[in-house]
């Protein structure tokens, strides 16, 4: 394990800047998030460190050294793809035996045995270690490709949204064990997703990504609560923050230039009475909570609310808010 | 009213069956005529002493005598090894030689493209004009390769007489059918090599695989089922090798190029002795297919995997 230290990172492909100027430091023992849309620069950040793509400028040091001339089997990362990239031809056995085979481990059979069946075991794929990779569902799979990984003790681990394909149940599952798992062995580890509930549960720190920039980055409570633009604030939160301008509901008190206020729905008070500002269009009802669809003149916000509150659909309410955040023209925090 | 429903609905009243078997009896009449009738009669003839240039002489069966004959004939067992070494020999060298192509041409270097279209070219061209050439090339005195072969060895080209040696000939045939047939055995592998995807290759990068240890626990099997297809459609089409000989060396110097098949056409339209020729036939027949089979077998074994 080790640090990892990104400085000044640029690479471009054609005309696509994919990653502009980034700066990232990733202690050791720490279990950092990546978040951003599709083609934000996630995957090339990750394929940077592990040395399957060139920088155009920018240093990369693990550990404190410079890996910039090294090839990918030099760096000492672990990497899991996206699709499941196990070796088609080989056991689940061979599949995660594969990594400690590398001559430079000069590693015993029974040593290599050992790590296998310990590593099967902690991603729960023990029962099918005689299977054909490609005989497996697709959690199998994926655990095996987690594993093949974890099987390493190296200075990173890289993760490329390893549980994107997976159904929601198995999605959820796995989450947590491999949180777990990376505390008990107490591995850095940079993980890449699109998934705001994914790296809001694991993350020590996450980092938005967008159009190759890191926008900020910080525990997952200074994220949600300290966005720093525009941009942050839309990435968490469900449902998505409702921006507005800045006079539209009272209860603000709007620092000098002020353009937008961006309220979620632990900004908004909801009371019904006389003087009403805001009408409700309609109720989204998921069991445990209702998402209301509030119109404010021409504005429309969508708010959650507990399912036991006595609105329906056409009734008017009065809408405030209660500190919520508030944006400059171009879309940077004002305190 | 009543008359014309019957008819239509006698039209309509084809079952689907009926029209499968419509569309595909032309083409199994056809198949009957030129492939299993042949065949049947192939096996009928093998019991018999029938000979082709006597239509008017009595038939009659022989039981299993024209097979006890072949199978103990020595010019047979010799015309079968010429033809196990001229398989051998080409396969080896086809798929050696195809795969190291199609590994290179699988780097994608510039002009990638260019190259495999040249490589191509002797797999289009027809056997006829191939042995033709070839011929030429290899004769002593004006042929090219024996020019080329003696400024590299240094023996004078009048004694590299490629087509004329016993110990040169058979591998004259070998080389012919190399240069001609590599090109495809390269195509399939070529198939083989660019169905491995690319983050395969990344994953064992970042597993600290070799270069070496890459190819031959990646590559290698992955393409391996290309290969053995490749193998098997060159074994099927040289155990039946019959143009190429005939044209470069008709079966000589002496029968030192005699493969099976042409033992097979001399049997049959120089000794005239057709019953003994259909027993080879269908001997040769059924040593191929079993063999494919047996192959085809270990083929889908290896696919499964």
């Amino acid at each position: 394990m080790a640090d990892v230290v990104l400085k000044g990172l640029n690479k471009r492909f054609g005309d696509n800047q994919a990653i502009s100027s980034l700066d990232l430091a990733i202690r050791d023992g720490e279990f950092v998030v990546l978040l951003g849309p599709t083609g934000a620069g996630k995957t090339t950040t990750l394929r940077l460190i592990a040395g399957l793509e060139k920088p155009d400028t920018g240093r990369i040091e693990i550990g404190g050294r410079d890996v910039a001339g090294q090839a990918p089997a030099e760096r000492d990362v672990a990497f899991v793809f996206q699709q499941y990239s196990l070796y088609p031809h080989m056991t689940v056995y061979e599949n995660l035996a594969f990594p400690l085979k590398a001559p430079v481990r000069k590693l015993s059979i029974d040593e290599i045995d050992r790590r296998v069946r310990e590593i099967a075991r902690m991603v729960r794929i023990d029962h099918k270690l005689e299977n054909r990779s490609t005989r497996l569902s697709g959690g199998e799979m994926q655990r095996v490709a987690i594993g093949r990984a974890l099987v390493r003790r190296p200075s990173i681990y890289l993760m490329d949204e390893p549980l994107s394909s997976l159904d929601a149940k198995l999605r959820s599952e796995l989450r947590l064990e491999l949180k777990r798992i990376q505390k008990e062995l107490g591995s850095t580890l940079l993980y890449v997703t699109h998934d705001q509930v994914e790296a809001m549960t694991m993350a020590d720190r996450i980092g938005i990504l967008a159009e190759g920039k890191l926008m900020q980055v910080g525990t997952p409570r200074e994220i949600y609560s300290n966005p720093a633009n525009l941009h942050v604030a839309a990435r968490l939160g469900q449902p998505h923050i409702n921006l507005l301008p800045a006079d539209l509901l009272e209860g603000a008190r709007p620092p000098a230039g002020t353009k937008t206020v961006g309220a979620r729905t632990e900004h908004l008070e909801i009371a019904v009475s006389q003087n009403a500002n805001a009408q409700v269009d309609w109720i989204e009802h998921l069991g445990d909570q209702n998402h209301l669809h509030i119109r404010v003149r021409d504005h429309k916000l969508v708010t959650l609310a507990d399912p036991y509150i006595e609105i329906r659909p056409g009734d008017r309410i009065n809408l405030t808010l209660r500190d919520p955040l508030y944006f400059d023209a171009g879309g940077q925090r004002l305190a | 009213m009543a008359t014309p429903a019957p008819i239509a609905r006698r039209v309509r009243g084809l079952s689907d069956r009926a029209i499968a078997w419509a569309f595909i009896a032309p083409a199994i009449t056809l198949l009957l005529a030129i492939n299993i009738f042949p065949l049947l009669w192939a096996i009928y003839l093998s019991f018999t002493n029938y000979r082709a240039n006597r239509p008017n002489a009595v038939v009659e069966g022989v039981g299993l005598r024209n097979y006890e004959r072949v199978l103990t004939d020595p010019d047979i067992w010799q015309a079968m090894q010429t033809t196990a070494h001229f398989v051998f020999w080409t396969i080896v060298l086809q798929t050696v030689i195809g795969f190291a192509l199609a590994y290179l041409i699988d780097r994608k270097f510039r002009g990638h493209a260019f190259w495999t279209t040249v490589i191509l070219i002797p797999m289009m061209l027809s056997p006829a004009v191939v042995g033709n050439f070839w011929r030429f090339l290899y004769e002593p005195q004006i042929g090219l390769f024996a020019y080329a072969a003696s400024m590299v060895t240094g023996i004078p080209t009048s004694e590299i007489r490629m087509l004329g040696d016993v110990t040169l000939a058979p591998w004259a045939i070998i080389i012919v059918d190399t240069w001609m047939w590599t090109p495809y055995v390269m195509l399939i592998c070529l198939a083989g090599l660019r169905s491995i995807p690319d983050y395969i290759y990344e994953a064992a990068e970042v597993d600290r695989a070799s270069g070496w240890r890459q190819f031959w626990s990646i590559t290698v099997p992955m393409a391996l089922p290309f290969i053995m297809l490749a193998v098997l459609f060159r074994g099927i089409e040289n155990f039946k090798m019959f143009d190429m000989v005939t044209l470069l060396t008709g079966g000589g110097p002496g029968s030192v190029t005699e493969v099976a098949s042409i033992t097979l056409k001399r049997t049959a339209f120089e000794s005239w002795a057709t019953g003994r020729a259909s027993a080879f036939a269908i001997i040769l027949f059924v040593a191929v297919f079993g063999l494919a089979n047996i192959y085809v077998k270990a083929l889908n074994k290896v696919k499964q995997r």
